[in-house]
């Protein structure tokens, strides 16, 4: 036996050894204290973001944000009713109350910058959905994308990175328009609404809530595709707790495999009895390994999309086109429909 | 009679408002700028409103009218914030109890040593366990559910009575012979008063955690109150050493004189007489008081000011911000007006004995 074969064989002596054992948590690890207190903290609002934590008239909470803490709790307990409690907080208070113990998670369209991954000591996940600038226009302008505002007015918040954006923008693509820039929000939209400028750019979801309302109603406007920049919303856990964050990571990585594979919240059940391949089944507990290296169980990853569904179930439900805000799902898709996300690899 | 108080009516007004043409031409104008302006408001609010149930897409086609179906709606989250739909009776129970016990203690006949803590700890227990549950077959539910004007009527409520005990004792601290402790006080209330109120809310409901033991901490809500009250006792106790300090000090030397011991000279001369001359500002302090509850929003909690955020911050009612404001400003306006009608009722009895 050469050096190279005996070095070959011991390693995968010890890959199977380690593939045979159960995942080690650390002790110290969230993971551990959500498993034991039986129930997850998840990041709430104190009041409402539309699309992605409202309230409805029975009192509960709904969106975006809202799903993904509760295809979390359903993946840890098997299901979210009676395991999950959303914690009302304020966007000033997301990080303290993280490190403090307050809640587990923070689920809030944070973006991803880089003090907030250095200086404050937080943990990222991979972005869940990538919030872009975009421009909406009047329909009878009959614009397509940005170049068709060329010799038009943009209207744009004064002083702020959407304002900067825009301006590289119509700079780096050769675009003549003119900025009208605004100070307040509702200044800035009602501009816009009574003819001021041509087209108004904002973070693609606001535009989309604010387009309901538009006093022309809403099919009079339309949100072109143009991304003019981009902010990458994450799931924040501490820093230094990698077991914890690895659930987060997996968790949205199941959310996009299932859509890729095609199972709903309405099939999975079927899939299951009847997985198309063995990576299927592994996924959704069939064959053992999925959930045991994250130290969860099994069949978490089936809990989470019978409950909530995929991550193309979670987007249309709440803020894609089964919503009023009927946001197109853009660079949100999986990379396979143009959009920027993808599952990771299930081996 | 009555025709001469017309005349008199009569008269007053031509003297005051129409005394020179002048004076008549600005009194015309500004009348009719007011009904003009009280004609659109009515119109607004009365004629063109929309009222009825679940009607946000024909609000949202309508725009001249107040949307008040946006109430008729979602006035049970505004109301209630999160507390579980079900259990939504225990809410406004607690909060009428709270509210019975507020009336109760406001009336003469309750104001004695015995009677109002009783009161006072029976209606904190009710509205306990009501909201909290638990016990006696009601489901539990935890403060971090507990919310709208429930919410804020319980912050108001214990903020108000755990700091005026606080208040009186610092006033009485501050008032101390003793120079070090006199001198410790001043300096405590002063560093107190001159933080924001938010910043205190904040360190207690977020930083303190990090510091006291784990038994000591308590629920997010109850450190809150403490933060507050400590702040409101702060106020109330420079206004009650005010009141104390426009007493004579005759009075407390013929105490003295008598053979008072200090809590009767306390008790009997100074606090009373020290209340009556601050009750204006006393009022004013509650008034305060009950409007920041509204602050604890910026540290999670779901008040009125926060529910009817969220009531309104949902794809259906979203434009309702202009109703979702007024209600909520009619809700405070009711309190507070109530607090300040009270106040001069009570001002009104005590200038009795001055008379």
């Amino acid at each position: 036996m050469t050096f190279t074969k005996k070095i070959a064989a011991a390693t995968t002596a010890l890959v199977a050894t380690a593939g045979l054992a159960q995942a080690q948590v650390a002790d110290d690890s969230r993971l551990n204290t959500v498993l034991e207190r039986g129930s997850l903290l998840c990041s709430g609002h104190n009041g409402s973001f539309l699309g992605f934590a409202e309230v409805d008239d029975q009192g509960n909470w709904k969106g975006v944000d809202i799903d993904l803490c509760r295809a979390l709790a359903a993946g840890l307990f098997g299901q979210s009713e009676g395991n999950l409690e959303i914690v009302p907080i304020s966007w000033a208070q997301r990080w303290p109350a993280l490190q403090s113990g307050d809640i587990d998670v923070v689920i809030k369209v944070s973006g991803w910058t880089q003090s907030r991954d250095t200086e404050l000591n937080l943990a990222y996940s991979r972005p869940y959905f990538i919030g872009a600038f975009q421009a909406m226009a009047r329909v009878d302008l009959g614009a397509e994308s940005m170049s068709d505002i060329a010799g038009g007015t943009i209207c744009v918040g004064a002083g702020t990175s959407t304002e900067r954006a825009t301006a590289t923008y119509l700079d780096t693509h050769g675009i003549e328009a003119e900025l009208l820039t605004f100070e307040n929000g509702d200044e800035l939209r009602n501009s816009y609404y009574e003819g001021r400028c041509d087209a108004l750019v904002e973070w693609a979801p606001s535009l989309a809530a604010g387009r309901v309302d538009a006093p022309d109603g809403a099919d009079n406007h339309v949100i072109l595709p143009d991304v003019i920049a981009l902010e990458a919303e994450g799931i924040i856990v501490p820093e230094g707790d990698p077991d914890w964050l690895d659930v987060q990571n997996w968790m949205l990585s199941s959310l996009w495999f299932a859509e890729m594979e095609g199972i709903t919240s309405e099939n999975v059940d079927e899939v299951r009895a009847n997985p198309p391949s063995a990576t299927v089944g592994t996924f959704l507990g069939v064959n053992a390994g999925y959930g045991a290296r994250l130290g969860l169980p099994d069949d978490w990853a089936y809990n989470m999309i019978k409950e909530v569904g995929n991550f193309a179930e979670i987007y249309d439900r709440n803020i894609g086109s089964g919503s009023p805000y009927n946001l197109p799902r853009g660079i949100n898709s999986l990379y396979n429909a143009g959009g920027v996300f993808y599952p990771m690899i299930i081996d | 009679m009555s025709t001469a108080a017309s005349d008199t009516t009569m008269s007053y007004i031509r003297k005051h408002y129409f005394a020179t043409p002048l004076n008549s031409a600005i009194s015309v104008l500004l009348a009719l700028f007011t009904l003009w302006v009280l004609w659109s408001l009515f119109d607004w609010a009365v004629l063109k409103a929309i009222w009825g149930k679940g009607l946000n897409e024909e609000c949202r086609a309508h725009e001249h009218g107040a949307c008040w179906s946006f109430v008729a709606t979602r006035w049970r989250i505004v109301l209630f914030g999160l507390y579980p739909f079900e259990e939504q009776w225990r809410s406004a129970l607690a909060c009428l109890v709270m509210l019975a016990v507020a009336v109760l203690s406001c009336m003469p006949a309750f104001w004695s040593a015995k009677r109002l803590p009783i009161l006072w700890v029976l209606g904190f227990a009710t509205f306990f366990v009501l909201m909290r549950g638990g016990v006696f077959g009601l489901t539990e539910v935890t403060e971090r559910d507990w919310g709208g004007l429930s919410l804020t009527v319980f912050i108001f409520a214990a903020v108000c009575l755990l700091g005026m005990p606080l208040a009186i004792i610092f006033a009485l601290l501050r008032r101390s012979e003793l120079p070090w402790i006199a001198k410790t006080m001043a300096l405590v209330i002063d560093v107190i008063r001159s933080l924001p109120l938010l910043s205190i809310m904040f360190t207690f409901a977020i930083v303190l955690p990090f510091v006291l033991p784990d038994w000591a901490i308590g629920d997010k809500l109850y450190r809150v109150i403490v933060g507050y009250a400590i702040f409101f006792a702060c106020y109330q106790a420079e206004i009650i050493r005010g009141g104390m300090q426009a007493l004579l000090m005759g009075q407390e030397e013929a105490a003295k004189a008598l053979g008072m011991g200090y809590w009767h000279r306390i008790g009997y001369i100074i606090l009373p007489q020290a209340f009556r001359n601050a009750l204006p500002p006393t009022i004013n302090q509650f008034v305060i008081t009950f409007k920041e509850t509204s602050l604890v929003t910026i540290i999670g909690f779901f008040d009125i000011l926060a529910s009817g955020r969220a009531a309104a911050g949902t794809a259906d009612w979203s434009f309702a911000t202009i109703e979702m404001y007024l209600f909520v400003g009619f809700l405070f306006f009711i309190f507070v007006f109530c607090l300040s009608r009270y106040g001069a009722y009570l001002e009104r009895r005590m200038a009795v004995g001055s008379r």
